[in-house]
């Protein structure tokens, strides 16, 4: 059964976000925080892409999440210079769109194992192109294509095949995107302390509020989104989300510090590109799904 | 695969090392509307469909004589009379499919590449690659890009502007002096299919592209009046 069999927590989830986008915007004129009103226009934007997706059901969420995976591995592959590199990133595509339709199908053994036969195809890459310089590199990025920004980012439309995993899919693409604003939020008003190289504008503060609201947030949406879980699994979500988020950010800055770049794209004004924005879902997504999958066996 | 003996590469560490595309950090519009085109899957993907759809749109629409004979030669620019926004797509529809893939349309950057969507509908559908009028060393770098292309095709629409009859010699000069092979362009009846100021053109009207012998032997300070005569006489 796809998530078109449980459509109140969407109703509500798209109410919630429509009530989120009117105090976020009260919140910013009041506040006068004018850095915040071009990334708050953007959101405008793209909420409803997300939320017209979710409500035309599970094969238009599986061709969204497809599309931003392609075009996200495109940005890292631009900004490394493995674009050029063509036979390589069309390997990564199709291991993409392979993930996805596997997921989309719920075809879970197969699903596993794409990570396994991308990276067999992209061994033949080299010999194909019988070439040995630079190969190396090529070769590992891809495989970071195949398995960090393809496969992790499946389990986006994985989870919604699940009875009643539309629930766990919209707490976790809102609550890391709210966690992002959060500890932003928090390290604007309260930071004092930095504590990593990775980002130096990160704060102890801005992290410590953000995994309490992760926290707190998963608790709030218990009820709603996995009523499912006991109060542990609850809290086990929030952390992932709280703590996993921000090491998936750190994960993605650090990549964009080797690479010497600032932001991985433009397209999203006040945001950056694709990758910017998907930075924490791409490490929160698949710990979330297997963390539910493992103790509670999904949601049988 | 090689004929000869495969060398070996020599063992010697490589050291991990990032180079992004040389456009990487450029909005979209503007990496729209560069030339030379650095080489992009989705854009190119792309813009092979949108020619594909435009190419046959325009056929099926307009029927094309072609006079004179399709321009030869590695680096050549077809430069035409400038009447109405099927001008491009009717010199689209009578190249070869090896000259469509490779030619570019020069075209105004504030016209055409301000905003995203004309952008994108005059880059992948129109070929359009971005000239600065407003940029006074733009004739200079277009020269230096010019002289570095080895191959490549270019369609110049000289006058600037529809509303405009009378050539530009500046560009001229340039294409001259980069050594590009002119090759002048007549194109008729475009201006009745879609006349300047309607928002909608007007199918089934015959037009005619007239192609030109390269003017290698008109000097340069004449160009413009050569034009301005092979113009007239295949209007």
């Amino acid at each position: 059964m796809g998530i078109e069999a449980l459509p109140q927590p969407l109703a509500a989830y798209t109410a919630l976000a429509a009530l989120s986008v009117v105090v976020f915007g009260l919140f910013l004129r009041v506040t006068r925080l004018t850095a915040g009103w071009l990334p708050y226009r953007t959101w405008l934007l793209m909420l409803p892409v997300v939320f017209v997706a979710l409500w035309l059901g599970t094969s238009a969420w599986a061709l969204l999440i497809t599309v931003l995976s392609i075009y996200g591995f495109k940005e890292f592959a631009r900004a490394t210079g493995l674009y050029r590199e063509r036979l390589f990133v069309l390997t990564v595509y199709l291991a993409m769109v392979a993930a996805n339709a596997l997921a989309y199908f719920g075809r879970f053994g197969l699903f596993t194992v794409v990570p396994m036969w991308g990276v067999a195809l992209l061994t033949l890459v080299p010999i194909v192109r019988n070439k040995t310089e630079g190969m190396l590199q090529d070769f590992a990025l891809s495989v970071l294509g195949v398995v960090y920004f393809g496969w992790f980012l499946a389990h986006l439309t994985y989870l919604a095949t699940w009875d009643g995993g539309l629930g766990l899919v919209l707490y976790v693409v809102l609550a890391t995107q709210l966690n992002d604003v959060v500890a932003f939020l928090f390290g604007k008003l309260f930071g004092r302390r930095h504590w990593t190289a990775l980002s130096p504008n990160k704060t102890v503060e801005g992290s410590l509020g953000a995994l309490v609201f992760g926290i707190v947030f998963a608790f709030v949406n218990w009820q709603l989104a996995f009523p499912q879980l006991p109060w542990w699994g609850v809290l086990g979500l929030g952390v992932i989300v709280g703590a996993g988020g921000q090491i998936g950010d750190l994960t993605l800055a650090n990549f964009k510090r080797n690479v010497g770049i600032k932001d991985f794209g433009d397209l999203l004004p006040g945001h950056g590109g694709i990758l910017d924005r998907l930075n924490s879902l791409t490490l929160v997504a698949p710990v979330a799904f297997h963390f539910t999958r493992f103790f509670f066996g999904g949601f049988p | 695969m090689s004929d000869g003996p495969i060398t070996p590469s020599p063992l010697e560490p490589h050291a991990f090392s990032y180079a992004p595309m040389p456009d990487a950090g450029l909005p979209v519009r503007e990496r729209l509307g560069q030339y030379p085109r650095v080489p992009d899957l989705t854009f190119d993907a792309l813009r092979t469909i949108a020619r594909w759809t435009a190419v046959g749109l325009t056929k099926l629409q307009f029927p094309i004589e072609i006079r004179g004979e399709e321009p030869a030669g590695d680096r050549v620019a077809l430069v035409a009379n400038h009447q109405s926004h099927l001008d491009s797509l009717v010199i689209l529809a009578s190249l070869s499919e090896r000259r469509r893939r490779e030619i570019a349309c020069l075209a105004a950057k504030d016209y055409f590449f301000e905003r995203t969507s004309v952008a994108l509908a005059s880059s992948l559908f129109a070929m359009a690659v971005a000239f600065d009028r407003a940029r006074y060393t733009e004739l200079r770098r277009w020269t230096r890009i010019l002289r570095e292309q080895r191959r490549g095709t270019l369609l110049v629409y000289p006058s600037g502007s529809r509303r405009r009859s009378e050539a530009h010699d500046a560009i001229l000069f340039v294409l001259a002096s980069s050594g590009w092979s002119i090759v002048p362009v007549a194109i008729a009846g475009t201006a009745e299919a879609w006349p300047v100021g309607q928002a909608l053109w007007r199918p089934f009207r015959r037009v005619r592209v007239t192609f030109g012998s390269p003017m290698t032997a008109t000097p340069r300070k004449d160009l413009g009046k050569a034009l301005a005569a092979f113009w007239s006489a295949n209007a």
